[in-house]
Parts: structure tokens; sequence; C-alpha cells
């Protein structure tokens, strides 16, 4: 081989200090987080102490002496605490059954647990208000008028009945973490223990309870978040039973005239609470690593349950029924009928889908508007997490470390707290985006961001950089490295994300019940609105539709990401680290 | 075709506390067509001079020049993409999600090569690494040896005039590492490129450079031929680091005669500022040294004795004083507990200060 120049060699440069391409990138990115995230939350924190004359605490000790507030504090704490307890037990139990016990049907557990995490709350609450609404309540009607035992009505418009349709949407978050953690305990652990004479119960005790208990709370913490923060069951449930929480305090004090003040102080109280949590989680989770420390064989041995393996199968076909079956095949049935009671079955019709699809005007945007916001805001928070996650592993920028904690922030923000944060922002900028599509947009990157920087940041550590610097030392630039090289290889992990993204933010409602206009309407408040007006059968439809959306979006996302699916592990990966 | 003239190149790490600079002051001129060796032990800053001669990494002081062009100055750095350098990473970094042929055309493809042209430069280049045949394997379809060859060959297609090394054959066995280093070598005088070699194995520098650069402590501490770092190490580090050495501590009696423990006596050219009566350490290969019975000199007894093939290795204590390791041709044996006189060839014995570090 001669040495002859072949083509344009990559010319040697004199050295020049000058901006490149990659420096707007990483700019623009760290302005976007600043935008999103960062400025909003500055102006919760000055609309909080600005009061009628300068700066004040009047908010914060109206908050916190006012009853009306005191009372939705300890609601919201109240039903965080019930709800963390029984996702515990729930999410626990089937954990244990699923990786120590010869429990059948261990297929049918993993797919409750999936399909109760994707579902939307407020869906499964609209399905309980049909079933068990004191006076309408289809199930209430039949014991009562038919059975004639009114002792067994439930009334679903108290603490209890927002605690269970909650918990069916948080015990996934105590099961995904605890089953996985009681997987990853080597088996050796437990023998031990025997040899030396443990029995089986002591066994559990002494020995599997401690190394898993960090995972269990935190997942049980990670349950408490999330049921507080949802804003459609509580308002679905817990408003017509006078039960008033954080969020539908928050969003009252949205009716004319705004409560700005008020809505920020409360809002931060709230994040006080989410954020106090989430660093326990943290805290917690972060000592969960000692049990994968453990051996290479983890071989968890099976307890052999006898007939007793029945009853617990008979627990898992419970929780699947009340969690899946009953909510879906009453949405179907109401949808289905001409009038919701007792012989609904005499008149079946196809008259509220046709309503819903061509006659009520408002569906067909709310779709279009529900699909468009999250394909672009799942692919912006990759992306965006993407450069964000480069910057902080591949770059030695100071300040970086800040740039990612700024990008976690949002975990702890429940979605009311962004609208609200969101506004007061907006309405004060000079540009009016107010009602449109774009701020709930900005809403939805802002709240799922740390879902697109811990996928690109996982993916990325996996990725030596040797292999991006010797694509630069070849002559590539920035862009053409992150196109040929890096790109490529973290795509998995970024479409994982990607999807994680996606399916909260196509049934978002929290922030965006605040946030909607006429106009940008999405699918979630389109349901929620016209359940409010007092349609009965045609919100069935609609949540039909929703859910058929939800599922076929889910479904050509992972055709589209050639299988990949966005696995159990990985939503919870998501959310809990 | 390249030369590379480095002039107080200096980097630290975390320079909030007082660790000592990664590498400092370091001074190396590289002519054309060289093949040089940065070598030392591990942690002692090749890796960091590579990637700054690279660009990866921004010196803290000091400037590169390439063929008189500066290409790093304080403030002034080229980044990597536009140095038109090759590099072949320790653990290959070959792309796992393109084919052989991808991964080679690579820098091709960005130069804008005309198709006939391209097709030439890569037939030519996969046979001269002999990777011939492979070219639709995916990386992990290829053993170690070829992968690292595929490493070469995209770095030497685009015909860099300077192809930079990080211990590219560490990661392969030592058979493989034996045929590589060949290969490496003949490479290296048929293209003409400037290679600049890393590596702490000081066996793989004696056999390959024209130059090595010893390293330690982030110092350039000699800088010379292969024979010259070998024979006439610049200080007590070099002598140590390269192979096996006697370190015997000495006086200097007189003007160019050194006395040690054990009646050893020796003359020898004495470096400059070493007056008479000086304390110095004199170093000794142990191939220098020749036993016999019954000779003139310094007496000594053997006390160990091992067989390695082609050569027999003894323990020599002197008495009273230091034992010397010997190595002697494997049909001249001595038993242990043998008493032995040693003779000791002084003209290739270097003398330093004690205090040299
Ligand atoms: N990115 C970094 N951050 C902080 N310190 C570093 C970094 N890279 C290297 N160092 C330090 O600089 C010193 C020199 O490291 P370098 O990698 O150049 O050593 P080396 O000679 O290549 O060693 P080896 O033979 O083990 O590869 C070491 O003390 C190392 O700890
Ligand atoms: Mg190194």
């Amino acid at each position: 081989m001669s040495v002859q120049a072949i083509g344009p060699p990559i010319r040697v440069r004199g050295p020049r200090t000058r901006l490149r391409f990659e420096h707007f990138v990483m700019g623009g990115a760290i302005l976007c987080l600043i935008v999103l995230v960062v400025l909003p939350l500055l102006t919760l924190l000055l609309g909080s102490v600005r009061g009628e004359q300068g700066m004040s605490l009047e908010n914060f000790t109206e908050v916190l002496s006012n009853r009306l507030y005191v009372n939705a504090l300890k609601n919201s704490l109240i039903l965080g605490a019930w709800t963390g307890l029984f996702s515990l037990i729930i999410g626990v139990s089937l954990a244990w059954a699923v990786s120590r016990t010869d429990v059948p049907g261990k297929g049918l557990i993993q797919v409750t647990a999936s399909l109760s995490y994707l579902s939307p709350p407020f869906l499964t609450a609209i399905a309980f208000v049909y079933l068990f609404s004191p006076n309408a309540g289809l199930i209430n009607v039949l014991v009562r008028d038919v059975l004639g035992l009114p002792f067994l009505t439930f009334n679903v418009f108290s603490m209890a009945g927002l605690v269970l349709v909650t918990v069916l949407h948080t015990f996934p978050f105590v099961y995904l973490l605890a089953s996985s953690a009681l997987l990853s305990v080597d088996a050796s652990y437990e023998e031990a223990a025997q040899i030396l004479g443990a029995s089986k119960l002591r066994t559990a005790l002494s020995v599997t309870a401690p190394l898993v208990a960090p995972a269990i709370l935190s997942g049980t913490l990670l349950a408490f978040v999330n049921a507080i923060s949802l804003f459609g069951s509580q308002a679905i449930i817990g408003l017509p039973g006078r039960i008033v929480t954080l969020p539908t305090r928050i969003y009252a004090l949205f009716d004319y005239p705004p409560e700005y003040g008020l809505a920020s102080a409360l809002s931060l109280l709230f994040v006080v609470i989410t954020v106090v949590a989430l660093y326990l989680q943290r805290a917690f989770l972060a000592r969960r690593s000692y049990v994968t420390l453990g051996g290479k064989g983890a071989r968890p041995q099976l307890m052999s349950l006898g007939p007793a393996r029945w009853l617990v199968f008979g627990f898992v076909v419970l929780t699947f029924v009340v969690a899946i079956v009953l909510p879906y095949s009453t949405l179907i049935a109401v949808s289905f009928s001409k009038s919701w009671g007792l012989d609904f079955w005499k008149g079946l019709t196809l008259q509220n889908y046709k309503f819903i699809l061509f006659e009520y005007n408002v569906t067909q945007r709310a779709i279009l508007n529900s699909l468009g916001l999250a394909t672009v805001a799942a692919t912006i928070a990759v992306l965006l997490g993407a450069i964000i996650g480069w910057i902080d592993l591949r770059t030695r920028l100071p300040g970086r470390k800040l740039l990612d904690y700024f990008a976690l922030i949002p975990l702890g923000l429940p979605g009311i707290v962004v609208a609200v944060a969101l506004i007061q922002f907006w309405l004060a900028m000079p540009l009016a985006l107010y009602g449109t599509l774009a701020i709930l947009l900005l809403a939805y990157v802002g709240r799922y961001i740390p879902l697109g920087v811990r996928a690109a940041n996982s993916s990325l550590r996996q990725i030596d950089p040797a292999l991006e610097e010797s694509a630069q030392i070849l002559g590539a630039s920035w862009l053409t490295t992150m196109r040929e090289v890096t790109l490529p290889l973290i795509r998995p992990g970024l479409f994982a994300g990607w999807l994680l993204v996606f399916v909260p933010v196509i049934q978002e409602l929290s922030a965006s019940i605040l946030l909607f206009s006429s106009s940008s309407i999405t699918l979630a408040v389109a349901v929620y609105n016209l359940y409010e007006t007092g349609y009965i059968e045609p919100v069935a439809a609609l949540a039909i539709v929703n859910m058929i959306i939800i599922g076929a979006a889910i479904f050509v996302a992972n055709k589209l990401g050639g299988g990949r699916i966005a696995s159990r592990s990985g939503a919870t990966q998501g959310l809990a680290s | 075709m390249a030369s590379i003239s480095i002039k107080g190149l200096t980097k630290s790490f975390n320079a909030g506390d007082d660790a000592p600079a990664a590498v400092s002051q370091l001074d190396l001129d590289i002519k054309d067509n060289q093949f040089v060796t940065l070598l030392g032990p591990s942690g002692c800053g090749k890796t960091t001079t590579l990637r700054m001669i690279a660009g990866y990494i921004v010196p803290d002081a000091g400037t590169i020049h390439v063929n008189g062009r500066l290409i790093s100055a304080p403030g002034n750095v080229v980044p990597p993409d536009q140095r038109g350098m090759g590099m072949v990473f320790q653990n290959y970094a070959v792309w796992p999600h393109k084919t052989v042929y991808q991964n080679v055309v690579f820098g091709l493809k960005l130069r804008k090569i005309p198709a006939a042209q391209l097709k030439a430069k890569m037939e030519e280049t996969l046979a001269l690494v002999n990777l011939t045949g492979l070219e639709q394997r995916y990386p992990n379809e290829l053993s170690g040896g070829q992968q690292q060859r595929v490493a070469l060959a995209r770095s030497l297609v685009v015909e860099p005039e300077i192809l930079l090394l990080d211990e590219p054959l560490s990661n392969l066995d030592a058979k493989l590492r034996e045929n590589m280093r060949v290969e490496l070598k003949r490479l290296q005088r048929r293209t003409g490129i400037t290679f600049v070699y890393v590596t702490h194995d000081q066996a793989e520098a004696l056999a390959l450079s024209d130059h090595i650069a010893v390293i330690h402590g982030g110092r350039l501490q000699q800088y010379g031929t292969p024979q010259d770092v070998y024979a006439r190490p610049a200080n007590r580090v070099v002598a140590d680091f390269m192979g096996l050495v006697n370190l015997v501590p000495a006086k200097v009696a007189g003007p160019g005669t050194l006395e040690a423990a054990g009646g050893l006596k020796l003359q020898v050219a004495l470096p400059d500022g070493i007056k008479t009566g000086d304390s110095v350490e004199v170093s000794i290969r142990p191939e220098n040294i020749q036993l016999s019975v019954g000779g003139t000199g310094a007496r000594a007894t053997i006390s160990e004795r091992t067989f390695l093939g082609n050569i027999t290795e003894y323990y020599a204590s002197l008495d009273p004083g230091p034992t010397l390791r010997v190595q002697t041709h494997p049909a001249q044996v001595f038993a242990v507990g043998d008493k032995v006189t040693v003779e000791i060839d002084a003209t290739q014995c270097s003398v330093f200060r004690s205090s040299a570090l």
C-alpha cells in the first residue's frame, strides 16, 4: 500500500476557537430544560409568595390554617396511606405467589399487573360508578332491590371507594419491584439459613424479608406518590362523596376568579409531600443493590402449596376480575345499552358509538389532538433525554450534574402542579400559549422528560465512548457520529423510552384538565367533560374508543419498534429510578 | 510522512486536589516515518498523552505541531475529526451494528471517494490485514484477532499520516500477540505511516520501536532508540523498568573507579558532576556478569539456581554484600553453595547518583 492522497483528505486545520454545531444543540437542550422545568417552577415559587401587597407568606398561612385546605391535605394523606397499604398487601402477595410458590396461572398475574398499570384510572373510576353509585349503581340496585339485602350495598363515593379504585392502578408498582427483588435473591441465602435449622417461615422472615424489604418499601412509596397525584379518579369519585383532595382543591381554585397565589402555595405543599416520598423511595432503592450482589445462580425455591394453591389462585382470579374484567365489561355493556340499568340487555344499540364518533363534534378533534400530542411529546422527550444524557456522560461541561438533576425534578411534580406552574409562567410571557396545543405539549414533555433521560442514560452507559471516538478520529463530525454510531446503538433503549412516555401522555388528565381549550381538547379531557355533563351511555362508548386507541397505538408502536416492547420492568425502572 | 513535535504538554485531572499531574512538561519530537512507543507502568500517563495527540483531551498547557502546523495550544485545540489521524483502541471499538465492510468503508465515505477507487481501496486494505472474505460478517461473528484487524483496517484505509495505537495487542493471547507484532511492524514499514504506540510491555516496545519514550509519573524519563534505552538508561527508573537489573550501591574511590561491598571494583565512565567520595548506584544487567571458578575478582557464593531453558539464572551473594542476579549459558553449571568469582563487563554498566529518585 503506497501512501498517496486518496481524494480530498481531511484537512488538518489550524487551531481556531469556534462554535460548532454540537454547541448549539447542547445549548438548545439546556435552554429547553430551563424553559420546560426551571422557569415554571420558579414562577410557582414566586406566585406563592406574592401577596396583596408585595412579598408575603400569607398564602402559606392561609393554606395551612383554613380548614378547606387542611382537609384536602388530610384526605390526600389518608388516601395515600390506605392505597399504599393495600398496594403493599396485594403487590407482595402476588409477587410472592409468582416467585416462590407453585401457584397455577402465573401468566395471569403478569397480565393483570401489566393491564392494571396501563389502564387509565379515570376510566376504572367511571366504570365503578356505573356499578356502585349509591342509588343507580347496577350492583347496588341488584343487591338492594332484587335480592333485598340493603346492607350489602357499597357506596363508591367514599374514601373506601376511592381507595379501591386507586389501588387497582397502583398495586403493580409494588408487585413489579417486589417480584424482581424476590427473583434476584440467591437461593443459597435461604438454603444457608435452612441448613442451620431455620424453618421455612423463620427463613422467610429473617432472611428473605429483610433482603427484599427495600424494594417493597420503595414500590409502596411509588404507589403512594402516584395515588395522591391522580386527578381523574379523585374528581370522579371523591367530589360526589365530598372528599376533596389536593388535586381537586387546586382545580377548584381555578374557578372564576382564579386564586393563583393560593393555588401555587398549595401546589408547593403538594410537591413537598411527593418529593419527600420520592427521596425516601430512592434511598430505599439504593439499598436494594445488595440483593442482586448475591451470586449468579438465582434459583429461588418454589414452595409447594398443596391444595392451598387453589385458594391463592382464587385470589389471583379475583384480582383479575375486579381490576380488569369488571371495569371493562361494564364499560362495554354500558356503551351498547340504550339506558343503563338492571335490564340494560333488553335494549342494545350502536347509537352511542354513532353519536360519539359522528355527531359529537369534539371526539374526532380530541383523538387527533391526543395522538399528535403523544407522538410529538414522546419524540421530543426522548430526543431531549438523549442529548441531556449525552452531555452528562460524554462531556466535561461544568454543571452537567445539575442538568441531570433538573431533568429528574418533574418526577416529583403531580400533573396538576405542572399545570399551575405553566399557566402562571406563560400568562406572564408575551407569548399567548394558554389554551393552545403548545402549552399541553410543554406540560407533557416537561412532565415526562425524566423517563426520556433515564432511557437515554441507561443505554448510553452501555456504549463504550471509544465507539464514538473512533468515528470522530476518522473525520466524522458530531452530527455524523450521532447519526451513524450513537443513535443506532441506543435506538432500542430510546424506543422503549418513547413508549414509556407515549402511553401515559395519551391518557394524561391531571395537567390537561387545567390547560385545555375547546380547540386543544384531548381524549381524556373529552371523556371527563362528557361524564361531568351528565351523559352516561355515550361516555362509556367514548371510554371504549379511548381504550381501543391506546391499545392500537401501543400495538403499532411495538410493531414499528421491531418487536421491542417497553417491558414491564422497564416501566417501573423509568419511574423508580 | 508526518512529524509530530510536542512541547511542554501538561494535563492534570481534578485541578482542585494536589494529586500530581497525569502528564507534566512533556517534550517529544517524533520524526517522519517512525515507529515510536510510549512506554511506562500503569497509570503513568501514556493514554492521556496519546489522547491529547488525538485531540480527545484538551491539554492544560503545551503545544503540539504536526508537520510544523500548530494543532494544539492552550485555548486553541483542533478537534479530533479535523486532525486527519487514525487511532486503534485497546478494546478495538469496532462498531457492533455495522458489518466488517461497513466499518472499514466509513472513513472513505466521509471523504466522498468515487466508487471505483473506493472499491479498489477496500479490497487492497482488507487483503493487507487478511480479512478478505469476511466483509459481510458482524463483529460478534469475529474472533478477537479478527476484530483487531478490522480496527486496523478501518484506520489504515483512509491512509492517515499518523496512526495512534493504545495497547492494541493487550487483549490478545500470547501467540496471536506475537504474530500481530510482526504484522504491525511490517505494516508500518510498508506504509510509512508514523506510528505512535502505547504499551506497558517493555519487550514489545524493544521489539517494535524506532524510538522509545519512557514515561514515569507523568514525566518523560528518556527518549531514545531501544538499544540506548536498554543499555544506557538515563536514570535508575528507566534502568529498573527496562528488564531485569541489579542495582548495587557503591562509592567513588577515584576517577573512574567504583568500589562496592564485597570487594567489587569497577572501572567505569562516570557521569558528569560525580566526584570522588560520592555515593552512587551501579546498574548491572544479569547477562553482563560472568561467573567462574578460581578467576580473579570479587568472591561470591551461589545461593539459588533457576533453570529457564535458554539460560540459567543464579543468585550469587557477594560475601559480605548484596546478592546479584546472574544469567549464564545453560551449559555452565554451578551448584548451590559453590564458591565462584564474579566478573562484570563494566562497559555495559550505568552509574546513577544515589539520591536520584
Ligand atoms: N478521565 C480521568 N479523570 C481523572 N483522572 C484520570 C482520567 N484519566 C486518567 N486519569 C489519571 O491520570 C493518570 C494517567 O492515566 P493514563 O490513563 O494516562 O495512564 P496509562 O499510562 O494509560 O495507564 P495504563 O497502562 O493503566 O492504561 C492516572 O493516575 C489516572 O488515574
Ligand atoms: Mg492506558
